[in-house]
């Protein structure tokens, strides 16, 4: 029964999630505070967050200013930026030699030249498909053959594609079948029944919500996500027991 | 019915364009509707642009649940001599209610003269116009400063509020200024805190909910009203009170 007032009905933690102010522009949300203010909001128990810095300008200073939004209760999730250059690499080795990296998240390199195929990513590809880290990857930034053509030949390189749109309703079950381990966060994803036809094709082990807050507003998704045929335990995998798994994050990490 | 209220969603089109999963399929719009308690919905085909061949199927489409859908009808001024008589047609006989435009699909911006003759027809009818805004020349939304003092008897339904900050300002300017503007909220720009600016800035009254089903679902869409800052009886005024006054029902 839909009310005026919403609250989730399971544990969530919101997958996509950007910090920090954009080269282009002030965020709305100005410190880990406000952030967490949000998620209360909302019913949002943890986040996965990046640095704005990171998308298009340098993922090693994002990944650096990162840190200054980290809260001592670890709602927090830190994700890093990362591109295939040597300063990006050392950084995320070293962060990872310290026990700190659960997830990886894609540096926008096509804007600047770099396709996402294997000939460019090859080193960052097999580091990360060795340690079983996950990457993020924002769609946008990225051509779908070459994310075909890329999974392919890392076939145990575990990804999370973020961002998809109607205007990516042609490719999105060709992304899915061409990687078992790629999930698809939804926090754009509206064509209509969709969700329900995707989880249906594909299980619900394959989705994680997330909003891309401050992009977007952080309820309308989750909101959406309780209102679906999905039962209890595909909802609760979806808001959360999927990116706990991918994150290997226990009971209250 | 959601807590009381009638649930109307002001956005969504009959037709299919197939390569962004967009199905004019009844079942699945009356199930993403009765999920989460959308009594009707107005709909429109923007296809075709004689007209005809859309109100037709729009009026095709909502013949078969007419207590949960309402047609609007469209014209193009890209074809002048059909308009008026199609919109005579639409209103008459197929019982249309109210008027959508697309200036996307035309070459005009929609306060120059190939568009007067519809806001004629609305102002002597005292119709509700839904037009397609954004922050594209065509699309301006602060057109409605032109056409708001011009024929008072229409009211101005500015969709997707503009989409984007600027062309927002622009729409809640034109409400800010006339009673007969109307800020649409469907939009794949889900910013945070854009239905509490519409309400604090352009007025609880003036807030329509729309979708834009079935390109989206109406479920994200609605999760922005219920899920806003906003209080319950502004809620309630975007869910379905504003649409039921503007459309007579």
């Amino acid at each position: 029964m839909t009310s005026l007032t919403f609250s989730p009905r399971v544990p969530v933690i919101d997958a996509n999630v950007c910090v920090g102010n954009h080269h282009t522009g002030p965020s709305p949300c100005q410190s880990p505070v406000q952030l967490l203010e949000e998620m209360d909001f909302h019913g949002v128990e943890r986040a996965v967050i990046y640095h704005a810095q990171g998308e298009q300008i340098s993922p090693t200073d994002g990944n650096e200013y990162l840190e200054d939004w980290l809260d001592k209760d670890g709602r927090l999730i830190p994700q890093w930026s990362v591109a295939p250059v040597e300063t990006s690499m050392e950084q995320i080795a070293e962060l990872h030699g310290r026990g700190r990296v659960r997830s990886v998240r894609m540096h926008d390199c096509q804007s600047a030249g770099l396709p996402f195929l294997p000939w460019g990513y090859d080193d960052l590809l097999t580091f990360l498909s060795d340690a079983g880290i996950p990457l993020w990857i924002p769609l946008m930034d990225v051509e779908t053959d070459h994310l075909v053509t890329t999974f392919k030949a890392y076939p145990d390189l575990h990804a999370v594609l973020v961002g998809a749109h109607y205007t990516h309703a042609l490719v999105v079950r060709g992304l899915l079948e061409a990687s078992s381990r790629a999930l698809l966060e939804l926090s754009r994803y509206e064509p209509i029944g969709a969700v329900e036809a995707l989880v249906e094709r594909f299980g619900a082990e394959r989705f994680v919500y997330g909003s891309w807050y401050p992009r977007y507003a952080m309820g309308p998704i989750l909101f959406y996500l309780h209102h679906t045929r999905m039962d209890e335990d595909e909802l609760a995998r979806v808001c959360a027991g999927n990116v706990e798994r991918l994150l290997g994050l226990g009971e209250g990490s | 019915m959601i807590d009381g209220t009638r649930v109307i969603d002001y956005h969504g089109h009959v037709g299919r364009w197939e390569r962004y999963g967009m199905v004019d399929d009844p079942e699945l719009l009356l199930g993403a509707m009765d999920a989460v308690g959308i009594d009707m919905a107005c709909l429109f085909h923007i296809f075709h642009p004689d007209g005809t061949t859309g109100n037709d199927l729009t009026a095709q489409f909502v013949a078969r649940n007419p207590d949960r859908f309402v047609g609007f009808a469209y014209v193009s001024p890209t074809m002048p001599d059909r308009m008026v008589p199609e919109l005579e047609r639409a209103i008459d006989k197929l019982g249309f209610p109210a008027i959508k435009l697309y200036p996307p699909y035309t070459p005009w911006p929609f306060n120059e003269e190939p568009w007067h003759p519809i806001y004629e027809f609305a102002q002597d009818r005292g119709l509700a116009i839904i037009f397609h805004t954004d922050h594209f020349i065509n699309s301006r939304p602060r057109y409605f400063e032109d056409l708001a003092p011009a024929y008072p008897r229409v009211n101005f339904v500015s969709a997707h509020c503009g989409n984007v900050p600027e062309a927002r300002a622009e729409a809640i300017a034109a409400a800010q200024k006339y009673p007969n503007v109307y800020l649409e909220t469907c939009s794949t720009y889900r910013t945070p805190g854009v239905i509490e600016e519409l309400v604090e800035k352009g007025g609880a009254d003036r807030v329509l909910y729309g979708s834009d089903m079935p390109l989206m679902d109406p479920r994200p869409q609605i999760g922005k009203i219920i899920t806003a800052r906003i209080s319950d009886k502004a809620k309630r005024m975007a869910l379905g009170e504003n649409a039921a006054r503007l459309l007579n029902i």
